[in-house]
């Protein structure tokens, strides 16, 4: 109950300038004014310590190693050779194919729901990519490893066929012309992986974009409506404008997910250290997967190696998304984000 | 099945279900369908064990770490590993080995001639490790063309699948490498980069073109895929069996090409020296497997090994006398009353001096209930009244087709058993004989075989034993002196193979026990037929469909009926077709309720959409 006062005037003081507020908070306003900005502050405490733990754990192999830890591509701790390179790289990579896959489903997606269909279809539509994303990562790695990856070879063939001219879609010991030539090449890939993230990543990315799409202010779009523009010009003017914020801030967080996701990504990748962009070839590799796999037979000086490994995802992720909130403070005001 | 009630024996655990605190175990892979087995069937005491397959080397860490109660491992906690990993320090006197299951690590491959799937492929050892090091890379090279006279390979690329993380496979792998093929490993451990730590690894180098997948389950589930033609990996022969595919019929030393069947891997470790230095707990049971590589023996399996529990013998961490309990009951079951179902599954049942060293074993867990079992009760089908392993003694020879040189059997192997693959008209040569009257001539076409393959031969020379019918054998009849073999373990005897009147299979006679020393003797007076497994009088049967062969319990090529058959204590396999799908439907029908249902009718009852 904050109540404002103004100054008694007193004749000491200049009329001409304007009176002093000062504002009395009520115990209810301090308290919860105290409760707010202590989680607030919490948030931020809990990202500062996680950061600080993983330094601290990760402090003796970094030691070790130095500034090859970011160089060294293979992954032996006990032997001393180990480096983030290849498997940033990757992580990078299935993340970035993944996003790739999911930004235009889930735009057309959420646009779909929030301007085309029907309202009766509306809410199951809603239900469904809710759905979609209460699955558990595992179900879509066994998904992904038992039915999707046997369909997505032949994409990647076809792929790998006409656009082997491409570095990322070369594939070393694809041969298209022999019809003997094992389709293995093409499993346990980065694509393939990314193929599978990216069904993980979209309905997340839907959701932020729904939510922003369907609070563009309905006195725009009916104003374009009534300058004679079509469903699809009103979307191009109003809508996709309107929500690129929240389309932005969702890619992020889809991307922020992809590059951490483990399980579906351990589950179909083989993994390979080294550097390469072949997207479509065998092999790959991710942080999360590295650690997942590796934490429970490590030493301890290879366990303090994984964190050094954490660290740097969680360096990355931070940079995702601090350039993802700026990204979403520099687009239009009155657009949201969830993000 | 019919389980044939027979009365509870000593055996069992104490059907106290209150009392008994849950266990968790982690560990090998490779064992992990037989645990399983054995974790579902203590169910029905009141024990809960929880068994996570993550790979030997996660197992002996988190045992290690103490975040589990047990751990279950291919290969001993490893002191000074080979490979440049750290070495693994268990304070001393706090763990315990004891051998849990016995199986062959089986080469499960994906391969088809004209679209028609291979079931029969065949592989010397040096032409397997060669494949898993790169250096053979299409399935019709010249080598495995040697191998394979009756198939004409594809120019297909062969894709090597290898585990991922740290696997007692890969160690028993690598090790056999080392020792039969040590320039091949070099080679290939200086190109993967891992040189110089080129020992004994659990951590396989992998190169372009391999495919490196997680546990066994993986790796069979990446083999079996449509896509994956041309896949071949390693896993423990009950995966190849569960995905129903087949295995390679790996060349033994005795000339003969074998698959790891429970029997032939009972026949190989007979010739794994067993640590029995009781006063070092740190080796104590643990397994040489360098005489299996080398075994003489027609049937044997190069690839055979056991697999162990590592017990905890001291209270710490979350280990507690109340989960000892627990843990002793459980290895109580384990070893005796679980080892009828090993065979079934793919795995070979633990010997009895294994066995009785295991109850030792158990002992050591604090807390634990000792039970005093009368091991003739166990009904383990590889103990006789003499001691003998009878499924190593009745273990069939392998046929005349199977035996290294022109001929090739057309038999499907493991998961495709009845699956034959036709083979080329030259490698057919006869029909192999495998019922009746021609047993005898059977039984001696492979001991000719291997004779002449093997030079010296004389353990290999099997056969010579009676036929079905009664009459007398035709082929062998060595001595059965055994040579060194027999004596192998530094252990007294060499079995008489003459002693029975010439009606023992020398192969099979002449071996002694390398651990407790005893004379193997067949048993009722060693008139086993080679080919059928069936002792001399008993009615006879037809070994392929297994009828009228359930009585016996010998019969191995029928092990999977009679196993069940004697498994009174074990629970009988009520899982038919309807119940799972029912089961299914209800899982279905779960999902839909607790996921599905509230969704809709939130939005329902929340005022409709938000806008």
């Amino acid at each position: 109950m904050a109540t404002i006062t103004p100054q008694r005037f007193d004749a000491d003081t200049d009329a001409s300038e304007p009176r002093d507020l000062t504002i009395r908070k009520g115990p209810s306003d301090r308290l919860f004014d105290g409760i707010t900005s202590a989680s607030g502050l919490l948030v931020l405490v809990i990202m500062g310590a996680v950061g600080l733990f993983l330094t601290l754990e990760a402090l003796q192999s970094l030691e070790a190693v130095g500034v090859s830890f970011l160089t060294e591509t293979s992954w032996e701790p006990d032997r001393g050779q180990f480096g983030i390179a290849s498997v940033l790289l990757f992580t990078v990579l299935i993340a970035l194919v993944a996003v790739a896959i999911a930004l235009p489903v889930s735009v057309a997606t959420a646009l779909f729901i929030a301007e085309v269909a029907p309202t009766w279809l509306r809410s199951w539509l809603i239900s469904l990519v809710d759905l979609m994303a209460a699955v558990p990562s595992v179900v879509y790695g066994l998904w992904g490893l038992y039915l999707m990856q046997g369909q997505v070879i032949g994409l990647s063939r076809w792929l790998n066929t006409w656009f082997g001219w491409l570095p990322f879609f070369s594939v070393d010991g694809a041969d298209p012309s022999s019809p003997l030539a094992s389709a293995t090449v093409y499993t346990a890939s980065t694509f393939v992986a990314g193929v599978v993230v990216a069904m993980m990543v979209m309905p997340i990315q839907c959701v932020v974009m729904r939510e922003v799409f369907s609070q563009v202010p309905p006195g725009e779009r009916e104003g374009a409506f009534a300058l004679g523009s079509t469903r699809w010009g009103m979307m191009r003017v109003v809508t996709l404008p309107f929500g690129r914020g929240g389309m932005i801030g969702g890619t992020m967080l889809g991307l922020g997910r992809a590059l951490g996701e483990t399980i579906a990504v351990l589950l179909i990748i083989s993994p390979r250290f080294d550097i390469n962009f072949h997207i479509l070839e065998a092999g790959s590799n991710s942080v999360s997967a590295l650690i997942a796999s590796r934490y429970a037979e490590s030493s301890e000086f290879g366990l303090s190696a994984l964190f050094a490994a954490g660290l740097a995802l969680f360096a990355v992720t931070l940079v995702v998304n601090f350039t993802a909130s700026w990204f979403v403070a520099r687009s239009r005001s009155g657009a949201s984000s969830e993000a | 099945m019919a389980a044939v009630p027979l009365g509870l024996t000593g055996a069992n655990p104490v059907t106290d279900a209150s009392s008994y605190q849950r266990i968790s175990g982690e560990g090998s892979s490779w064992s992990a369908n037989a645990l399983d087995a054995m974790r579902v069937n203590v169910q029905q005491f009141g024990i809960t064990v929880d068994y996570n397959p993550t790979g030997s080397t996660s197992g002996r860490k988190n045992f290690l770490n103490g975040t589990v109660d047990f751990a279950a491992s291919d290969i001993p906690f490893q002191f000074n590993p080979e490979d440049g990993s750290a070495p693994e320090n268990p304070a001393p006197g706090s763990y315990a080995y004891m051998p849990i299951t016995a199986g062959g690590t089986a080469f499960m491959y994906n391969l088809r001639i004209n679209g028609q799937r291979v079931t029969n492929l065949r592989l010397s050892g040096e032409n397997a490790a060669k494949i898993f090091t790169g250096a053979i890379t299409v399935w019709n090279d010249p080598a495995i063309a040697a191998d394979n006279p009756g198939l004409t390979l594809p120019a297909r690329n062969i894709v090597p699948v290898v585990r991922s993380e740290g696997s007692g496979s890969t160690a028993q792998l690598t090790a056999w490498m080392i020792d039969r093929h040590p320039q091949i490993w070099q080679a290939y451990c200086e190109r993967s980069g891992r040189a110089p730590a080129c020992g004994q690894t659990s951590f396989y180098p992998t190169i372009p073109g391999m495919i490196a997948q997680n546990g066994d389950l993986g790796v069979s589930g990446y083999v079996s895929q449509g896509f994956a033609e041309g896949a071949i990996g390693y896993v423990n022969y009950s995966y190849a069996l569960g995905t129903q595919f087949p295995v390679v019929k790996l060349l033994n030393a005795a000339g003969f090409y074998t698959e790891p069947t429970p029997e032939n891997v009972a026949v190989s470790l007979l010739k794994a020296r067993i640590n029995t230095d009781e006063s070092n707990p740190a080796r104590y049971l643990t397994q040489d497997l360098s005489g299996v590589y080398t075994d003489t023996d027609p049937r044997s399996y190069q690839l055979s090994s056991y697999s162990y529990l590592i017990l905890p013998t001291r209270v710490g961490g979350q280990f507690n006398e109340a989960k000892g309990r627990t843990l002793g009951a459980f290895a109580y079951y384990a070893m005796c009353q679980a080892q009828q179902q090993s065979a079934s599954l793919g795995y070979s049942p633990m010997p009895v001096n294994l066995v009785e060293a295991s109850f030792e074993q158990i002992r050591k867990i604090p807390g634990v209930e000792v039970q005093n079992i009368d091991i003739a009760q166990c009904d383990n089908p590889t103990f006789s009244a003499d001691g003998t392993n009878v499924l190593a003694t009745s273990a069939p020879q392998p046929k005349a087709c199977d035996a290294r040189g022109p001929l090739q059997c057309s038999d499907g192997t493991a998961g495709l058993a009845n699956v034959p693959t036709p083979v080329n008209a030259a490698a057919q040569g006869g029909t192999a004989p495998a019922t009746g009257g021609a047993a005898a001539g059977a039984g001696g076409a492979p001991a000719t075989g291997g004779g002449a393959a093997q030079g010296s031969g004389a353990p290999a020379t099997g056969g010579g034993s009676t036929a079905t019918g009664g009459a007398p054998a035709t082929g062998g009849g060595s001595t059965g002196s055994g040579g060194g073999s027999a004596t192998g373990g530094g252990s007294t005897g060499t079995a008489g193979g003459t002693a029975t009147g010439g009606a023992v299979d020398p192969a099979t006679g002449a071996v002694t026990d390398p651990v407790t020393g005893l004379v193997i003797v067949p048993g009722g007076s060693g008139t086993v037929d080679p080919e059928t497994g069936l002792v001399a009088g008993a009615p006879a049967c037809d070994p392929s469909t297994g009828v009228g062969c359930a009585a016996t319990g010998q019969n191995p090529t029928a092990g999977q009926v009679a196993v069940g058959a004697v498994a009174s204590t074990v629970i009988p396999e009520t899982t038919p077709w309807d119940a799972s799908i029912a089961f299914v439907v209800l899982v279905i029908l779960l999902v839909l309720a607790v996921v599905i249902v509230p969704a809709v009718a939130w939005r329902r009852f929340s005022g409709g959409v938000p806008t």
